[in-house]
């Protein structure tokens, strides 16, 4: 009996327009359209910033060493035209006015402080507001500064060994896996949990205050099903439906890594092959389950409370913040699963995912945070229950 | 056949209908020692003006609503006690009745007889009998969104027939139906008394009343104020028509 009703509210819910774009559509091209946008988007800004031909203006460089040393510079760092200034304050003036993209201020002692050996401030200026700007004063600057430091050392007679007598070292022991388990690992379960909210929200509402706003909850309860037949098969379909929203958003964004070029290196997409493994998606999905049901058992009694779509609408979206706003926990690094956190609903879900992707998940934390959520999704359908059974509620 | 002896329901008021009732009371009381029979191959009408506790009378056959005191027998079986079991032997039909706007027809039929659990052979030879008795086959596989007020109607009256109750009930059936769909209502209750069903239905319009009724009780605020065949109501009645016997009961 349960399938029965469970079928016909799926074929039900599956042919409601609204219910397929937040539970199929919208999922499955939120990040394949979004991630596609950014990185086009960025990598055009990138390219038009490198390729763009910027006036540079230059001031105080009597001797001309520095503008020849800019105009000898390869066009590999950037293409560029050169302006001379004789005035500092026309020069800000001009870049102010977007006449000119960078200047370059050098000190009118220049030569003294290089005869001298001591250090000569280059006051390079620019407009932080265009993108790319700073990079291609920085890049030039490195340029300058390597040569220079280069021509003084030999000048000086000094290896440039002996002027660093410590060189760091620095080591990552962490994994490739653990790294992006704990810098990119919070999405994945953010991901999951908001789409499985939003994928369960409209269903919810409309199998319940759908039905009594429809007038065919009165038909329903006069067939010879009992309530909590009637309310299982319903709950199945807005888990069902929570499930698969979630599981759509997770399709789009391995559609997006896989087939449209948004992680170009080589290394770190086949560490995210390694990571996305059967039994990896089999754990993730059995402490994903539970918090889905958990969503939908809370959101069941408002529904069945709710005397208008609207009005369960109104009550539910708020929820959506303070279910969800946890689940961001896991993008604060140096939160870490431990007996405390596993016992935090949502949290629980959101570290041990991250634990899972890093390969570092112990099995009594996976086994207290599944227990946290299975009983809570359990009391949740217990409260359900009592909502739908209660008859003042189910006919109001 | 239905039984209902002493029954009663009492509702907690919220906060709220406190409010809107202007009372401080923490309970209403919407029917008030009920007893009466429906017997079969007859049609019993309870009548009575809005608010009178008709509606919740027949949630509380239909087991819908669970009395605060007082037994319902339907079809020989206790339905306070066996609710899921009295149900099987109920069709509901009600003037508001909605009916799902996505599915067609046919998958609401069957929808219906298998929660009633209809063995297949039989919904299939109760499809086609309904289908043809209520012209209904042009339409089967059209979502009922699209479906003419008429066209849900007979859906409606299907589905509460698939499954070939004993009992009938109807709260209200032809309420906000024009005069043409309200012909199919008339006729389907006719129908079950011919059939041997116990039939009961609710209204507040004399003239149907008149039309169909075999034994007929009278309820205002909760309270029985008639019972009795309707011939004898005819017979006994001290205004000049139906109508206003019908207001000197109530207003007595």
């Amino acid at each position: 009996m349960i399938f029965t009703i469970f079928k016909k509210e799926l074929i039900d819910t599956l042919r409601d327009k609204r219910t397929m774009r937040t539970m199929l559509l919208i999922p499955l091209l939120v990040f394949p359209i979004t991630l596609t946008l950014f990185v086009n988007v960025s990598s055009s800004f990138e390219k038009k910033a490198s390729e763009e031909k910027l006036k540079i203006g230059v001031w105080g460089d009597l001797g001309s060493k520095y503008w020849n040393q800019l105009k000898e510079m390869p066009d590999g760092l950037g293409k560029k035209e050169l302006e001379n200034f004789e005035d500092s304050a026309a020069l800000k003036r001009a870049i102010e006015q977007g006449e000119i993209q960078l200047g370059l201020i050098v000190p009118k002692n220049e030569a003294e402080l290089t005869r001298t050996k001591q250090s000569i401030p280059l006051t390079w200026l620019f407009d932080a507001s265009s993108v790319g700007r700073q990079q291609r004063a920085e890049s030039y600057m490195n340029f300058m500064s390597n040569k220079a430091e280069a021509i003084r050392l030999q000048e000086l007679g000094v290896d440039v060994e002996k002027i660093h007598p410590l060189v760091p070292v620095y080591q990552n022991c962490a994994s490739d896996k653990k790294m992006i388990g704990q810098l990119a690992g919070g999405f994945l379960p953010y991901i999951f949990i908001a789409f499985g909210f939003i994928g369960c929200m409209y269903p919810a509402i409309d199998l319940f205050t759908g039905e009594k706003e429809r007038g065919t909850i009165e038909t329903l309860l006069t067939t010879p099903v009992s309530r909590w037949q009637i309310l299982v098969g319903k709950m199945m379909v807005v888990v069902t439906s929570g499930m698969l929203a979630a599981s759509c958003a997770l399709l789009g964004l391995f559609v997006s890594i896989e087939f449209l070029d948004i992680v170009q290196n080589k290394e770190i997409l086949d560490i995210v092959h390694g990571i996305l493994t059967p039994s990896f998606i089999i754990a993730m999905f059995s402490l994903l389950f539970p918090l889905v049901v958990f969503f939908a058992g809370a959101m069941i009694p408002i529904a069945v409370y709710a005397k208008s779509f609207k009005e369960a609408q109104s009550i539910i979206t708020p929820l959506n913040f303070v279910m969800v706003l946890p689940a961001m926990i896991g993008f604060f690094p140096g939160i870490e699963l431990n007996a405390l956190t596993a016992a935090i609903p949502v949290v629980n879900i959101v570290l041990s995912t991250k634990e899972l992707i890093s390969g570092t998940l112990s099995v009594g934390y996976y086994c207290i945070s599944l227990g946290i959520m299975l009983l809570l999704a359990t009391l949740s359908v217990i409260v359900s229950y009592r909502q739908f059974g209660n008859e003042a509620r189910i006919l109001n | 056949m239905i039984k209902v002896s002493h029954l009663r329901k009492e509702f907690e008021l919220s906060r709220q209908q406190k409010k809107e009732l202007n009372t401080t009371a923490n309970k209403a009381l919407a029917v008030d020692d009920l007893s009466f029979e429906c017997q079969p191959g007859k049609v019993f009408s309870l009548l009575g003006p809005n608010g009178a506790g008709k509606t919740t009378t027949l949630r509380m056959l239909s087991t819908i609503l669970s009395p605060t005191s007082g037994s319902i027998e339907i079809a020989g079986i206790d339905a306070v006690k066996y609710p899921q079991e009295a149900r099987s032997k109920i069709g509901f039909l009600t003037g508001s009745t909605g009916l799902y706007a996505r599915l067609t027809p046919l998958e609401i039929i069957d929808y219906f007889a298998a929660l009633y659990q209809v063995p297949s052979k039989e919904k299939e030879e109760r499809k086609k009998y309904l289908f043809d008795l209520l012209n209904m086959n042009d339409f089967l596989q059209k979502r009922i969104g699209k479906l003419s007020t008429g066209m849900k109607q007979k859906v409606s009256i299907c589905r509460t027939m698939i499954h070939n109750p004993e009992v009938v009930i109807f709260d209200e059936p032809t309420s906000g139906l024009d005069v043409i769909t309200a012909e199919n209502i008339i006729k389907l209750i006719r129908d079950c008394k011919d059939q041997g069903k116990t039939v009961i239905f609710s209204s507040h319009i004399m003239s149907e009343v008149d039309l169909l009724c075999d034994d007929l009780a009278i309820v205002h605020k909760g309270q029985l104020k008639y019972n009795g065949p309707m011939s004898d109501f005819r017979q006994n009645m001290e205004a000049s028509n139906l109508t206003e016997e019908f207001i000197r009961i109530v207003q007595r």
